[in-house]
């Protein structure tokens, strides 16, 4: 493992722009989607308002925007590594606009509850050793983090108590599986699961931790 | 002294054990008295090995000096603390000096088999707190209350310590099966115990924040010793111990900890 935050030369950093601030304008910008997603959660806001939201969902939304935080930090790695062939370089492109709708809905849920997201500056990620040197290494470790995604909302689907935000998480959901559908595609991986497995809250934190810190 | 101020210092007693802290009640001059958070216990020595310490919970410290104790430099494992005092007079403007992350600590023989935070939601597990007041203590109820697990998790605190130090002893004599501390706590001890990590979007901000005593007779002597805490080689020092580097300091401006900055 090595840590985003130190100068080993396997991938450039970040932009160090990329702000809790800029995330969510970069997200604002996204286009119809969130607008739409960002309608549901308009709905929640009001009832959030009214009603506040269970200490379990707060801590889903938590662990979602690290995940999310996490995909983002892969996904612009991964392009600035240069090792990725047009066509994957193109799904990491779409893949990472898409993480970055995702923390929008995902933060909003924490701002409507009058609590502060994480940036991502706040977490430090980690990457097994050679993530970024080849192609094929991207596209495994993408392949790694989009399980953990689909599988992390769809637990949430079941785990969150309150409706509006169980839409969300299974939107953004459906979204996580599109994306590992194409990489088990160009992976030459032919298997479809008819019901892929939902993880626990504690499940998904601990495969969560071995990526951040 | 504004009534905000007062209750502020009033509550800090309330939490506070009144006894004695060990602080040197002798000279006001040098070496000056240091109170300091119990999670500096080995590395302010490292840094300074000439001046006198006093190290205990961050609220009962806080409390003596609010009694008038002979401290000339106070410094907390929070920013909180140390704000409540410069509102109410008692310290000049804190400065943040460096940060730290909580783990969870279990002993080497772990026999209730913890794994993770989670695991202390376990029937017949018993689990060590500092108590609310004390910072390592609000920091684990905002880690419990962060992760949805407060109430199942309290439901099995067995004792509540009144500073991290005695929340490690515990665990390391296996006297309970778990509980939180620092990490750099946690280094001190680490054939005795072992160290799981605190998921990172659960980890609270750990911000330790330091003043010089408005009372203190050497003022001279103690803004020497918050200078010597902040300069390069005191922040090398810090990282030895596993301190972490305050995010994106500014050379030669340290962070300014203000009322609103807790």
């Amino acid at each position: 493992m090595w840590r985003s935050s130190t100068r080993r030369a396997e991938a450039p950093p970040i932009s160090p722009s990329l702000t809790r601030a800029t995330l969510l304008s970069r997200a604002a910008k996204g286009g119809a989607a969130i607008a739409v997603a960002g309608s549901a959660l308009g709905r929640l806001v009001g009832t959030a308002a009214a009603d506040p939201l269970p200490d379990g969902d707060l801590a889903y939304a938590r662990l979602l925007v690290t995940t999310e935080l996490l995909a983002i930090d892969f996904y612009s790695r991964a392009l600035a590594a240069g090792r990725a062939g047009p066509r994957l370089a193109k799904h990491l492109r779409l893949a990472r606009g898409n993480e970055l709708e995702h923390y929008q809905s995902v933060a909003q849920i924490l701002t409507g509850a009058g609590q502060t997201p994480a940036g991502a500056s706040d977490i430090t990620y980690l990457y097994p050793r050679g993530t970024f040197a080849k192609e094929g290494a991207i596209a495994a470790f993408a392949l790694t983090l989009e399980n953990l995604m689909v599988g992390a909302y769809l637990g949430a689907v079941d785990g969150i108590q309150t409706p509006p935000l169980k839409v969300v998480a299974a939107r953004i959901g459906a979204s996580e599986a599109q994306h590992l559908a194409y990489l088990a595609t160009i992976k030459g991986l032919a298997s479809f699961e008819a019901f892929p497995n939902p993880l626990t809250i504690q499940q998904a934190s601990n495969a969560l931790d071995a990526y951040t810190a | 002294m504004s009534k905000r101020s007062l209750a502020l210092i009033a509550a800090l007693l309330l939490g506070a054990s009144l006894g004695s802290g060990g602080a040197s009640a002798g000279s006001t001059l040098q070496p000056i008295t240091v109170f300091a958070a119990a999670s500096l216990t080995d590395v302010f020595p490292a840094i300074d090995r000439h001046e006198t310490y006093s190290f205990g919970g961050s609220n009962t410290l806080a409390a003596q000096i609010a009694q008038g104790a002979p401290a000339d430099v106070f410094a907390a494992a929070n920013t909180a603390i140390p704000a409540a005092l410069y509102a109410a007079g008692l310290v000049e403007k804190p400065v943040a000096f460096t940060r730290n992350t909580l783990v969870l600590v279990v002993p080497r023989s772990n026999p209730a088999g913890i794994h993770s935070v989670y695991d202390l939601e376990n029937p017949g597990v018993t689990v060590d707190v500092a108590a609310p007041q004390v910072p390592v203590g609000a920091y684990t109820l905002q880690v419990l209350k962060q992760m949805g697990i407060e109430q199942q998790v309290l439901a099995n605190v067995a004792s509540e310590e009144t500073d991290v130090r005695s929340v490690l002893a515990k665990v390391q004599l296996g006297q309970a099966d778990a509980g939180f501390v620092y990490a750099t706590d946690a280094k001190t001890v680490a054939g005795d115990v072992t160290v799981l990590k605190v998921p990172a979007w659960a980890q609270p901000k750990v911000t330790y924040a330091m003043a010089v005593v408005t009372r203190s007779r050497n003022q001279a002597a103690a803004k020497a010793f918050v200078a010597k805490v902040l300069s390069k080689a005191g922040q090398r020092v810090l990282a030895r111990y596993g301190f972490l580097p305050l995010p994106q300091p500014v050379p030669g401006k340290p962070a300014m900890v203000g009322a609103a900055d807790t």
